[in-house]
């Protein structure tokens, strides 16, 4: 009788996370054809409709690198928080909170100088969302409470958090439909760098460098995947793995906070349940589905900013939006398929001895 | 007066309650197998959709239920594949597992939205406005005493039968259960999809008898309640129901608290549940000293050869 073992490959190619989601992503294409066929639409047509509108001009473009900025920002503090094998499902309650607390600064400073305002209100931002993580990354260092839990527990609370302000003290007079804050000042408008591409996507960028830097080449890096490695390696090493563990989680709640700012000032302008569309949970897939590689995190980011622009743009061919989100979810599921070939292989091992 | 208001707190409580407990029940049984399933609200929502179409199309609730079963069952397989066969990480196919089945629910149930049913889930006597508790109880439908059954049957599964001692090796120890020679991968294939299935019914009483309507989006967040619920209860069959009731009250509670002539806000009530629910986790971890009753072997991947 022959039995199938699975044994992990010694060598992985490098590029395989990049040549798994290009796999996923044409199976997700044609699952995507598949249903567009039976909704009695052309494939070719919607897809290439949904290419142009999402980067076929400078405005299209910069619009995509847009919606991929908060993806990035919080898929790049998932990725620093895993280094320690630990999870921050999070990340969708941090954003709001990054969000709230650049609103709570802004309405209770005067500004003297916009362009010093802005940089104070994003760091209030990265603030909030790692205060945001606080309670979790305690819980977890001093008592080993289950990060995943509560760091996904946090996100009802905040969400819950945002609705009572955007109804009660922070409400918008002027917005009857729609439950929301009061606008933010244009003074602190992030500016843009050509087209509608804000100033987001440069600070994006920066944190990609800096979070690649921070973890591949920094001591702090090299201690924090110690930390995660192994709790014994870390004793050997003199490594305080505890401590390594909670800044981790502070500084990924404080990007994700971050991309909340950035979201604030430079696209929705005011505090509302519409701040973040399950960025928060995409960017955990992102994160994941780059191997946790920053620049990775950054690439697929960016393919994902585009994709949910094309996917909301289709809406006007009477295509329903939803089929950008079964693309979406189908690449990340053929990806991740994918994965398996290039990391296992299947060896026949017979059982007759 | 009072009666009736103070009756129909209750049979809000007992109807949301269950909802949530018998999709936490699923994920109880999946995670007690060491497999964690984040792709609660998707099953819900594709069990919901399907047992709707059929419901719509057939008028037969037994067929209903069971479409509503088998479909968020076969849905729950594909993370089965992805995280025991493959290999591949619970959390991220878990959450991909959600946005994939609220889209796909959204898809297929695009010419159901604002469609009305020919039918529903019948109950002991159909009682409008009850006064008193009996009368609550006799109005529930029978998916309402099927969750009853699946609460004590579950119980007694875990503890006194072969099936709940293997769930439980696997879950525990997978390595030592499997050169006991328990099959692990079968096990735990198995008990995701029950989950599924589970989550599925729980979707099938939300379209056929909770709401009962189709609309996109219509899990609103109880599938993540449901994740919540089981470490609320600690991983055992009727400390969750106690958990469903308790979310269940707080959901059935904020839209009368202004009828009663509170000042507290609805929204900052609404999240009572979740702190509790962290406040509890927290001081359980403590208590205990770290064992909250979560299998051991949770959310790690087995490998034969890595004996």
């Amino acid at each position: 009788m022959n039995k199938y073992l699975l044994s992990k490959k010694i060598v992985i190619n490098e590029l395989s996370t990049f040549y798994s989601f290009l796999i996923g992503l044409s199976i997700g294409i044609g699952i995507g054809s598949i249903i567009l066929l039976t909704q009695g639409q052309n494939p070719i047509e919607v897809f290439s409709l949904m290419l142009r509108l999402s980067v076929g001009s400078v405005k299209s473009i910069s619009t995509s690198l847009n919606k991929a900025i908060p993806l990035i920002l919080a898929g790049l503090g998932i990725s620093i928080i895993n280094s320690v094998k630990l999870w921050n499902i999070g990340a969708e309650g941090q954003i709001f909170m990054g969000g709230i607390a650049l609103n709570f600064l802004y309405i209770n400073t005067e500004i003297s100088s916009p362009n010093l305002m802005i940089v104070y209100l994003l760091i209030t931002s990265f603030i909030g969302g790692a205060v945001c993580i606080l309670f979790p990354a305690i819980a977890k260092v001093l008592f080993g409470v289950n990060e995943i839990i509560t760091t996904l527990l946090f996100n009802y609370i905040i969400i819950g958090l945002t609705i009572y302000l955007v109804n009660g003290p922070w409400k918008d007079p002027g917005s009857l439909n729609f439950p929301a804050a009061t606008y933010v000042g244009k003074e602190v408008y992030l500016p843009t760098v050509f087209g509608r591409l804000s100033y987001g996507f440069i600070i994006c960028f920066l944190c990609t460098i800096g979070v690649h830097y921070l973890k591949e080449k920094s001591v702090f890096g090299y201690e924090l995947r110690i930390s995660g490695g192994s709790a014994l390696t870390a004793i050997y090493a003199g490594i305080n793995a505890k401590q390594k563990a909670f800044i981790a989680m502070l500084i990924g709640g404080g990007l994700a906070g971050l991309a909340g700012g950035v979201e604030l000032l430079s696209q929705t302008h005011r505090v509302s349940t519409g701040l973040s569309q399950g960025f928060g949970y995409t960017a955990i897939i992102v994160a994941a589905i780059t191997g946790m590689r920053p620049f990775g995190i950054f690439l697929v980011g960016s393919l994902f900013g585009a994709l949910t622009i094309g996917g909301s743009v289709i809406q006007t061919m009477g295509v329903s939006s939803y089929i950008a989100d079964v693309i979406q979810a189908t690449t990340l599921f053929g990806a991740l398929i994918a994965q398996f070939f290039f990391t296992y292989k299947i060896i026949k091992v017979s059982e007759d001895v | 007066m009072f009666d009736i208001q103070l009756m129909g707190l209750l049979n809000a409580t007992l109807q949301a309650a269950t909802l949530l407990f018998i999709a936490a029940l699923g994920e109880l049984i999946t995670e007690k197998s060491g497999i964690l399933n984040l792709g609660v609200e998707g099953m819900i929502s594709i069990g919901a959709v399907t047992g709707f179409i059929t419901a719509v199309n057939t008028g037969n609730i037994f067929l209903s239920v069971l479409v509503g079963i088998l479909s968020a069952s076969l849905f729950s397989s594909l993370h089965a594949f992805v995280t025991i066969i493959l290999k591949q990480d619970q959390t991220v196919s878990g959450l991909i597992l959600t946005i994939l089945g609220l889209s796909l629910s959204a898809l297929m149930g695009k010419q159901y939205v604002g469609k009305k049913l020919p039918v529903k889930i019948e109950s002991l006597g159909n009682i409008d406005e009850p006064t008193n508790i009996i009368e609550v109880f006799i109005s529930q439908n029978y998916i309402f005493y099927l969750s009853i059954f699946l609460m004590i049957s579950t119980a007694y599964l875990l503890k006194k039968t072969m099936f709940g001692r293997r769930l439980e090796a696997v879950g525990e120890d997978s390595r030592a259960a499997d050169s006991m020679g328990l099959n692990v991968n079968k096990t735990q294939f198995i008990a995701t999809c029950v989950g599924g299935g589970l989550s599925g019914l729980a979707g099938v009483y939300l379209t056929l008898s909770y709401v009962p309507y189709w609309t996109d989006n219509m899990t609103s967040g109880r599938g993540w309640i449901a994740l919540a619920l089981v470490i609320f209860g600690g991983w055992k069959p009727y400390r969750t129901a106690i958990g469903a009731l308790l979310f269940g009250f707080l959901e059935a509670l904020v839209p009368r608290l202004q009828t009663y002539g509170f000042e507290l806000s609805p929204y900052l009530v609404k999240i009572t549940p979740y702190a509790i629910t962290i406040i509890i986790l927290v001081v359980l971890t403590i208590y205990k000293g770290g064992r909250t009753g979560a299998p051991s072997n949770i959310g790690i991947p087995f490998f034969r050869e890595s004996r």
